[in-house]
């Protein structure tokens, strides 16, 4: 084995260790940019705003007008809450999802663009970790996770982990949801 | 994988439950490829630069954890399939690097058969990987550990005092971290961090309301009543006595940090680190003032090129010689097997780190350190996407334990802080380091897994 074989050798590992390196960061970059906004089939570009999907979304930053139960705000608690009924599932009520509905997890639920989230919200408004929905004394509680562009709790920002109850819309981005019995 | 075609009217219900676990798995095959290639080309690379010809003897022993580490990705498969795919394969390349280098150390010091240290970390990482395997199909839900949480902690401060029993404590070492029973011989504080990890993490979760809510704001840290104060000079005491009586530094740093770490990730408040940086402090001025082997070893540590703290017993002979291999590998190192690191002592276990600078060089150090660097990360992660508290709390301190005992290592073999002797993880001879290293990886892809096992929706699109 010359020296020449060995050096070239040498240098050779050098390069597969970065190499196995490079391999990991290339398959974890999801993690340091975030994940890509959108994907391409139902992407029309700027050009043409709202085609594919049948229902067009809300805009963005409008919140959903909250529907008959009144506009409550903050003082959520103010509306009973049976005990021992906790919402089980959480249902979209606009946005491109619309009427898709999911179980809700035992303790939490995150919300966000990140493929981790338990509901993964790609458009434009989302945050890759935008908001969580934890249960809290049998009670599911919105807590916003400083996105940019904010949660809505019928037509209010949320700014401190808020109470949701059964049947007032929570707005992110463009897709709103409910939690239901 | 997405759902862009279903967009029905309201009264649709569509229930989606979408998972992609397989991608996961063969992305991580695809590295723990790579990974085992690593350790080869390194094992390969020993034998032609020390002694110009393969060890075949060599390969075939190291065939058993390879082939162990797929098994477990298989079992992974089966029982954890959401499992971070990052994990395994660094773990795996660690160990390889770390068989490859304490075989090169054999070649060096002449020791062959059972007596060669690279032979029994090759049986260990056997073993290591066995009980990954077990615990990862064993230990099916992590919550279940919290309800163990105080019979962790006994068991844990008991692994802690093994060594200064009288009888099976091993005082032939510098520190008294050693248990012997018979032949076999172990370090029992390398367990001891992971069982008070889960009673840190148990502990945490039911009292960190207590400890994060009341308190009066002073100077802008809210501080903490006089009360609950009391978790914290009770790790306090208790590392301190690790100080004192087992006379071991690194283990006490590695302790009240993962505690400090743990506190203030449950209750986030900066408080906390203040007080346990000031407590540790303290703790650590009395100390060099007492007790003559921490005054040696700052002594060491301040002034490692004085020819008489270089002479005398005890003193920085280790630290400088390890500087002048790092030193002496520069940028690309002298190559695997054609440096000179068995000149330090404990080059297998304490400086291998050293040895690896020395042959590797500071590219290939820092592509090590990029590892560690991931693994920890991934664990942080972990905890960040964590579903309950407990399993948050458990994936911070897992993965913090193993940066902080990375960090009090290279530290102190590349001057940064008084020399301790701990294992670096993965690499370093020992089997009970790798034991519980690899018991670590089994409880983050554990966590990772119970992580992505959650209701996944997927909305896409909302153009603007």
């Amino acid at each position: 084995m010359s020296e020449l074989t060995l050096l070239v050798l040498r240098i050779g590992f050098l390069i597969l260790m970065w190499a196995f390196v490079f391999m990991i960061v290339y398959a974890l970059r999801s993690d340091l940019f975030g994940t890509r906004a959108r994907k391409l089939p139902p992407q029309p570009t700027a050009a043409d705003p709202f085609p594919a999907s049948p229902l067009p979304p809300t805009p963005a930053a409008a919140p959903a007008p909250a529907p008959a139960p009144a506009a409550m705000t903050e003082p959520v608690r103010a509306q009973p809450h049976a005990s021992g009924s906790t919402p089980r599932r959480l249902v979209i009520t606009s946005g491109p999802k619309e009427g898709m509905e999911i179980e809700l997890p035992n303790e939490q639920l995150t919300i966000g663009r990140s493929s981790e989230s338990g509901l993964v919200i790609r458009d434009d408004y989302t945050s890759t970790h935008h908001a969580r929905l934890m249960l809290w004394n049998d009670e599911w509680v919105i807590q916003d996770l400083d996105s940019t562009n904010g949660t809505f709790l019928d037509g209010t920002r949320v700014t401190l982990p808020t109470p949701v109850p059964v049947g007032s819309t929570v707005t992110i981005g463009t897709t709103s949801f409910e939690l239901r019995r | 994988m997405s759902a862009t075609t279903a967009t029905g009217p309201l009264t649709t219900t569509i229930r989606i439950r979408l998972r992609t676990p397989a991608r996961l798995r063969n992305l991580e095959l695809l590295l723990i490829v790579v990974a085992l290639g690593v350790a080869a080309a390194a094992l390969a690379l020993v034998d032609l630069g020390a002694v110009g010809e393969l060890d075949t003897e060599m390969f075939a022993l190291v065939a058993l954890p390879a082939g162990l580490v797929l098994v477990l990705h298989i079992a992974e498969r089966i029982v954890a399939p959401e499992g971070d795919p990052f994990v395994v394969p660094i773990a795996t390349a660690l160990t390889g690097l770390g068989i490859a280098m304490i075989h090169r150390i054999d070649i060096a010091e002449g020791y062959e058969g059972w007596a060669a240290y690279g032979v029994r970390q090759a049986v260990w990482a056997t073993i290591a990987i066995l009980i990954a395997i077990a615990g990862l199909v064993i230990v099916r839900n992590h919550r279940v550990l919290q309800r163990y949480r105080y019979i962790a902690m006994f068991v844990g401060i008991l692994l802690l005092l093994l060594p200064v029993l009288p009888g099976i404590g091993d005082t032939g070492a510098n520190a008294d971290v050693w248990v012997r029973i018979g032949f076999f011989s172990m370090q029992p504080g390398e367990f001891a961090k992971i069982l008070l990890a889960v009673f840190f993490a148990g502990y945490l979760v039911t009292a960190r309301d207590s400890l994060s809510m009341v308190g009066r704001s002073i100077l802008g840290l809210r501080l903490p009543r006089a009360r609950d104060l009391g978790p914290i000079l009770v790790v306090w005491i208790l590392s301190m006595g690790v100080i004192v009586i087992q006379r071991d530094l690194g283990t006490a740093l590695l302790y009240f940090g993962l505690f400090l770490v743990m506190l203030y990730v449950a209750t986030g408040r900066g408080s906390w680190i203040f007080i346990g940086l000031a407590l540790f402090a303290v703790g650590g001025w009395a100390a060099t003032r007492v007790l003559p082997y921490v005054q040696g070893r700052f002594a060491n540590w301040l002034d490692a090129f004085n020819p008489e703290i270089y002479e005398r017993e005890g003193g920085s002979y280790q630290l400088v010689q390890g500087i002048f291999g790092l030193a002496d590998g520069g940028l690309v190192g002298t190559g695997l097997g054609r440096g000179r690191p068995d000149i330090v002592p404990l080059a297998e276990s304490d400086y291998i780190i050293a040895s690896l600078g020395e042959e590797l060089g500071l590219i290939g150090l820092f592509a090590i350190l990029a590892l560690y660097l991931i693994f920890v990360a991934r664990g942080l992660r972990i905890g960040v996407a964590g579903q309950d508290d407990f399993g948050r709390l458990l994936a911070v301190g897992l993965s913090f334990v193993v940066g902080l005992q990375v960090f009090i290592v290279i530290g102190g073999v590349t001057r940064i802080i008084p020399l301790t002797g701990l294992t670096t993880p993965f690499l370093a001879a020992g089997g009970s380091s790798l034991v519980a290293n690899w018991l670590i990886a089994a409880l983050l892809l554990r966590l990772s897994d119970a992580v992505r096992q959650q209701p996944h929706a997927i909305v896409e699109g909302g153009a603007s």
